[in-house]
Parts: structure tokens; C-alpha cells; sequence
């Protein structure tokens, strides 16, 4: 990017001015000037990639806030997602944007801390002037920042968040989530889990918003097909050593679900393996805790873990499609950027890319415009159905109107050989569950 | 009645963490009591001496070069870091090498993250069995860790003792002008010191790496965990703080037999409390007579 600005500025018209290199006398006026000139520049050149400001010559671009946490303990989990928006993004520009805009991606970074994810929120949306915001991450931070984009009448399309309060008690007309949550997965999954794996269940979550709510959707779920739960241990977010954790897990069960992401699921997984707790019985979990970029540092310790995920980055029947093996491709290059192993897409990736999809088409079905037209926007998103394909790879959808919830199909795997192997797809429809959203009178 | 097999897991567990956690702390306390530096970077430089770690098992497959690599690039990197960063402030508002210790803690956390992206890294343990302790599977590499950490320590203890540069650490550390004026080259002491606590750093990341997988937030609960102890140990006490790495470890495990191991890291927090009210000098310092 340094050198990229460094060759471009010397083209501006402003830096042709032989005045600006021979004058020996520099204004006051002449300073504020080139300035402004110069951050203009820079401006401009950061947001806008140089292809897409030529391509679409004035258009005004359409402004998307995009929160996710690029440093701190979530860093790594961000910095996947925001592949996913970024390939979005770069697909959007070349196929010649939005009603003719391109799209300019305002990037924050809320270091994995909830109050400065509001904070940067608000900056998104008061200074910045977002048209919408997109992304998200860790539960906490988006439940800090939804009322800011609430109060600011701006729509946010949640790329990761998976906190179940999102789309029932929490609910906002300006909110949505484009992917699955807790009860969707729960009720998918527990079939599969009490009927193949076993009766009794221990479950291990993480001990906030998202960990706590899942709990309470597996919970009921496996006792809604007949199962029982053992009992439940909640390790806090970033525990590093969670040895004491698992040596109090004791008693008879058949099967541990972890609900846990990121590196705690790594430490969490290491530590189960090496106090003898996976050898004893089976272990399943939340497809986060076996995401293609953990794989390499678990190594054996993972192998035969079933799980529950919405992407899964295999190329077998129903996902050995054209659009799945572009988009694989196409993020596998930009991953490849971000870490020199170059992991498979996951989750992370395919939500976020499908999220800003999913604005595309409202922007495009409603004429929006800007933020004074949220309402048109969310009026074309309520309800919304989409079909697999480029834009959507993992498979069709239903963007529900009642809560902003998206219903969407659920791939049962387990690790095989250290790789994802599809088990069973559960369809859309078998995934569905009642809304519990009222939402607040506007 | 209090369960057996639970008190000695505990225990058991108490001790390997204890000294786990006490070899990142006698870097930590080393810099402090030598060169009055609360080092924010310390882990960080955990971290970072872990992914060194990963990088030189990838290309020997050897985790012992893994962790003898790591813990000489990181003296080196310590010892860079010692001149070009900290001994310009030296003299300085104690806040302004804090600042910069913590400056350089993002400095590397964001390296870390750009040089090595987001995926978590691994090292292979080299010993991978266990042994049977009650209803636990014990594995034997983390009673390797704790004999290791206990035996970098004991190196370290007879190198302060009976070393002659250990001699001129341990006179700079009772009177730095004294020191200067026997001859003594402080600065390069001072070096030196930043060098041993990155190297003792990047050891305890390589030790740990197996069992949690590298990353780049590794070193965020065992700073805050070794900031306690040393203040629990006395600061810039060696002996205090390894004895207070072992106190506040059991006091925490044995704490987990009634209540959840969340709620049992209260109890380093009541110790650092009541260690700052009862004696601000540390529980492990002797009594000044």
C-alpha cells in the first residue's frame, strides 16, 4: 500500500504544479492547502482501491462500517472474517457495484473489547457516516454496538455473532443476522447427537454471551430427544491454562460438547486430549471448535470429533458446486495473504461474504440510497429468500421477517484423517425454530 | 469430608502450574529488581518465544532445538530491545519505561500476528504418555515442564550465586553506583539481565506451546498471573517470587475442590490485596532487621 501511494501522489495534478517543488516559500494559505489536498488523497486511495475509483469514475460509493476485532485475544477470528467481506467487496466493484456505486469498505478495529466496540460503532456512524455497518465477531461486542446502529436508524448486517438474544429478547428492526444461531443448530444437531453418539452429556462452554446462550439451546434440545445432561462447566473467554477446568469434570457420560472458538477451543481441545478426558469419551461440539485454521495445531488430538457447522470446506456432494469452488479458491488466495500456511475458508469467511451479499441485493431490490433510506432497505431484507449460488455458496436461505433470523441448511461432520468428512446435511427446513422477537416500536 | 483423590489431583496439579507460572515470573521479577522496569512486554515476549519455537520445529522437527533456538534468539532480541529502547530511559519518570514496555508489547503482538497470521501454530510435545492419578490421565510432559522450569530456575539460582557475572548482577542489583564505581559495567549488566528474563520468556512459551497451541494471545493470562506473584513475592525477589508462583498456584487449585476454577483465581487477587494492605514488601522477603 506504501508504495502504491508512494508512485500515485506523484501523478495528482496537484503535485505536477512545478510551484508546489520550486517555490522556496511556503504559505500558510498553500500549507492548509495541500493539506487537505494531500489527506484527500491519501483518503481517498485508503477506502477506494485506484482500480475501483477509475472504474466508476464520481459515483458516490456506498459507505459500509465493517466492526471486527483485529487485535487483541480475538484478533485472529477477525482478521478471517474480514476476508470474507473483503473478497465480497472486490467481487461487488468488478462485477461494476451497487445501482452503479461502488462499495468502500470503512474498516474499525475494536480490539476484541466490548467498550470499545461501541465506541468505534459510534464513530462509524457519526463521523464516518456509514451507510450501513456490517460485521462483528465476539457476542459481547455486538450486543454493546447494536443500540448505537439502533439510535443512529442504520442497518447492521452481523457477519459472525452468534449470541441467540441477537434475533429473540434483544431483537431490533435494524438488526440482522444472515446465518444460523444456537437454536437452529441445536435443533439440527441433537437428533444425530443423542440417537448416534450417545444418551448422557457433559457440555463445556465458554462462559459468555454466546457460550452461555448455546448451553441453553443444547441443553434443551438433548433433552427434548430423549437424552440427559450430566452436567455443564463454563471456562471464561481467554483462560489460558484450563487444566483445573477439566480436572473437575468427573462423574459417568457418554459424550463432552464443547461449545467454545478460536484458540480457547485449541487450548481447550489440547488439554482435554492430554488429561486422558477425550480417550475416555466421545467428543463432539460447535463446528468452531474444528475450523480449518485450527486443525494444524490440533493435530491427532482432534481426530473423530463430530461437529455441527454451517460451512464446512469440503468439496463432496452437496457442496461440490462451481460457485462453492470459486468462492473456495478466491478466499483460499486471500488467506493465503493474511497467513503463510494458507488455510481452507471457514465459517468466518463464508458468513461474512454471504452478509454483504445479502446487502447487495436489498440495496439493489429497494434504490437505497443512503442511511435516510434504512427503512426501504430493511423492507427489502425482511423476508428475503436467496438460492445458492456465487453469491451464496453455502446454499439457499431465508432472511425471516419476524426477527431478522436466517434459516439456512447445517452440515454434520466429524475429522477424518485430520479433514473435515460430511456426515449428513440437515435441510433448511429441519432447522427452523418459532421467533421470539417483539420488536421495539420505532 | 474432603475428597483424597480430589486434594491430591489438586495438589499434583497446584505444583506443576505453580512452577510453570514461576518460571515466567522469575523473568519478569529479574528485569524488575535489576533495572526497576515493570515489564509489560514480558508476555509477549512469552509469545512471540513460543512462535520462534514453532518456526524452528518446523524446520528441524526437534522440539529441544525448538526450545534451545527460541531461547537464544530471544536473548538476542531482548538484549536489541534492552539498548535500543529501554537504557535511553534510563534515569527517566518510571511511567515512561512502562509506556514503552507496553508500546513494544503491541509492537510484537502485531508482528506476531502479521509475520504468523492468525492460525494457531503447534509444537509437538516430546513426550506424549501419562500415568494414572485417580480418575485423571496425568500426562507425563507437564511433570517434564515443572522439572525443566524447576531445573532453568536452579541454573539460574547458581549462576546469581556462584557466577562471576551473576556476582556483578547481583551487586548491581543491591547498589547500582557502587556497582558502577567497583567497575562493575552496569549498562551492559542491564543487557544482559533484559536478555536472561526474554530468554526465561521465550523457554516457558516453548514449554507451554503443547499443551495450549500457539498464538498470539498466549502470553495474556500468565502476564497478568505473574504480575500477581511478583508482587506477592516480593518485587525484584527471585526466591519470593517462585515461592509465591507455588503459593498462589495452590492456594488456586485447592480452592477448585469447592468452587468453580473460575471463581478460585479470586483467591490470587485476595493474596495480592492482602500482601499490598498486611506487607507491601512481598510474603516472601525477609523482615529487614
Amino acid at each position: 500500500m506504501a508504495n502504491r501511494l508512494t508512485e500515485r501522489w506523484h501523478d495528482e495534478p496537484w503535485a505536477r504544479n512545478e510551484e508546489f517543488w520550486y517555490s522556496g516559500k511556503t504559505t500558510r494559505r498553500r500549507f492548509i492547502g495541500l493539506t487537505a489536498a494531500a489527506a484527500g488523497a491519501l483518503g481517498a486511495t485508503t477506502f477506494v482501491p485506484a482500480p475501483w475509483r477509475e472504474a466508476f469514475g464520481q459515483a458516490k460509493p456506498f459507505k459500509i462500517g465493517v466492526l471486527q476485532p483485529l487485535t487483541g485475544a480475538a484478533a485472529a477470528g477477525g482478521k478471517t472474517a474480514l476476508v470474507g467481506t473483503q473478497l465480497a467487496a472486490n467481487r461487488i466493484n468488478k462485477s461494476g457495484g451497487i445501482n452503479g456505486r461502488p462499495v468502500e469498505l470503512v474498516i474499525a478495529d475494536y480490539e476484541s473489547k466490548p467498550d470499545v466496540g461501541r465506541r468505534k460503532a459510534e464513530k462509524l456512524v457519526v463521523e464516518d457516516k456509514v451507510d450501513v455497518g456490517e460485521g462483528g465477531y465476539l457476542s459481547n461486542v455486538c450486543l454493546a454496538c447494536m443500540p448505537v446502529f439502533e439510535e443512529h436508524r442504520t442497518v447492521y448486517m452481523i457477519g459472525v455473532c452468534l449470541d441467540t438474544t441477537i434475533t429473540t429478547s434483544k431483537c431490533s428492526r435494524y438488526i440482522f443476522r444472515p446465518f444460523d444461531y444456537a437454536p437452529s443448530q441445536a435443533v439440527a444437531f441433537a437428533p444425530h447427537m443423542v440417537n448416534k453418539i450417545g444418551k448422557k452429556w457433559h457440555i463445556v462452554f465458554l462462559d459468555y454471551a454466546w457460550g452461555q446462550t448455546t448451553r441453553d439451546a443444547f441443553v434443551e434440545q438433548i433433552k427434548k430427544n430423549g437424552g440427559e445432561i450430566a452436567g455443564t462447566t463454563g471456562i471464561p473467554l481467554g483462560t489460558a491454562d484450563m487444566t483445573a477446568f477439566i480436572s473437575k469434570i468427573t462423574g459417568t457420560f457418554d459424550a463432552l460438547y464443547a461449545i467454545m472458538f478460536g484458540a480457547n477451543a485449541v487450548t481447550f481441545t489440547n488439554q482435554a486430549y492430554d488429561l486422558g478426558l477425550l480417550r475416555k469419551v466421545k467428543y463432539a461440539g460447535d463446528g468452531a471448535v474444528a475450523e480449518s485454521t485450527h486443525l494444524t495445531a490440533l493435530g491427532q488430538k482432534v481426530e473423530g470429533f463430530t461437529g455441527v457447522n454451517r460451512y464446512i470446506p469440503v468439496m463432496t456432494k452437496p457442496l461440490d458446486t462451481p460457485h462453492h469452488r470459486k468462492f473456495f479458491e478466491e478466499a483460499k488466495v486471500l488467506l493465503k495473504q493474511m497467513d503463510p500456511t494458507g488455510p481452507d475458508p471457514d465459517r468466518y469467511v463464508q458468513s461474512n461474504f454471504e452478509a454483504m451479499n445479502f446487502l447487495k441485493l436489498g440495496i439493489q431490490k429497494s434504490g437505497f440510497k443512503g442511511r435516510e433510506d434504512s427503512m426501504k432497505l430493511i423492507q427489502a431484507l425482511e423476508g428475503m429468500e436467496v438460492k445458492e449460488g456465487d453469491d451464496f455458496p453455502q446454499g439457499d436461505k431465508l432472511l425471516r421477517k419476524e426477527d431478522h433470523q436466517a434459516f439456512l441448511r447445517q452440515f454434520i461432520f466429524d475429522i477424518h484423517n485430520g479433514k473435515h468428512r460430511l456426515l449428513d446435511v440437515v435441510p433448511r427446513e429441519k432447522t427452523v425454530v418459532p421467533p421470539a422477537c417483539t420488536f421495539p416500536k420505532a | 469430608m474432603l475428597p483424597f483423590d480430589q486434594l491430591v489431583v489438586q495438589i499434583v496439579n497446584g505444583l506443576v502450574n505453580g512452577m510453570i507460572l514461576a518460571l515466567v515470573a522469575s523473568g519478569l521479577t529479574l528485569i524488575f529488581g535489576i533495572m526497576d522496569i515493570v515489564n509489560f512486554a514480558h508476555g509477549d515476549l512469552f509469545m512471540l518465544g513460543a512462535y520462534i519455537g514453532t518456526t524452528v520445529f518446523f524446520t528441524t522437527g526437534n522440539f529441544w532445538a525448538a526450545l534451545v533456538g527460541s531461547v537464544l534468539a530471544m536473548a538476542l532480541l531482548g538484549a536489541v530491545l534492552q539498548t535500543t529502547a529501554l537504557r535511553p530511559l534510563i534515569g527517566r519518570d518510571p511511567l515512561t519505561t512502562i509506556l514503552a514496555t507496553f508500546g513494544i508489547s503491541l509492537i510484537l503482538q502485531n508482528y506476531a500476528l502479521w509475520q504468523y497470521g492468525p492460525v494457531p501454530r503447534r509444537i509437538v510435545e516430546p513426550v506424549s504418555g501419562h500415568f494414572q492419578l485417580f480418575y485423571v490421565d496425568y500426562p507425563w510432559y507437564r511433570i517434564l515442564v515443572a522439572v525443566l522450569s524447576a531445573a532453568i530456575i536452579g541454573g539460574l539460582y547458581l549462576f546469581m550465586k556462584f557466577g562471576k557475572h551473576g556476582i556483578w548482577i547481583r551487586a548491581t542489583t543491591q547498589d547500582r553506583v557502587m556497582a558502577a564505581a567497583m567497575g562493575i559495567p552496569v549498562p551492559w549488566v542491564h543487557t544482559v539481565v533484559f536478555a536472561i528474563g526474554a530468554s526465561m520468556a521465550a523457554a516457558s512459551g516453548v514449554l507451554f506451546g503443547p499443551t495450549v497451541g500457539v498464538n498470539h494471545a498466549m502470553g495474556f493470562d500468565f502476564t497478568l498471573k505473574a504480575f500477581v506473584v511478583v508482587v506477592v513475592g516480593g518485587m525484584g525477589n527471585l526466591g519470593g517470587s517462585i515461592l509465591a508462583s507455588i503459593f498462589i498456584s495452590l492456594l488456586e487449585s485447592l480452592a477448585t475442590i469447592w468452587v468453580s476454577p473460575a471463581q478460585a483465581i479470586i483467591v490470587s487477587f485476595v493474596a495480592l490485596i492482602v500482601t499490598l494492605l498486611v506487607r507491601p514488601t512481598g510474603l516472601f522477603v525477609p523482615t529487614p532487621k
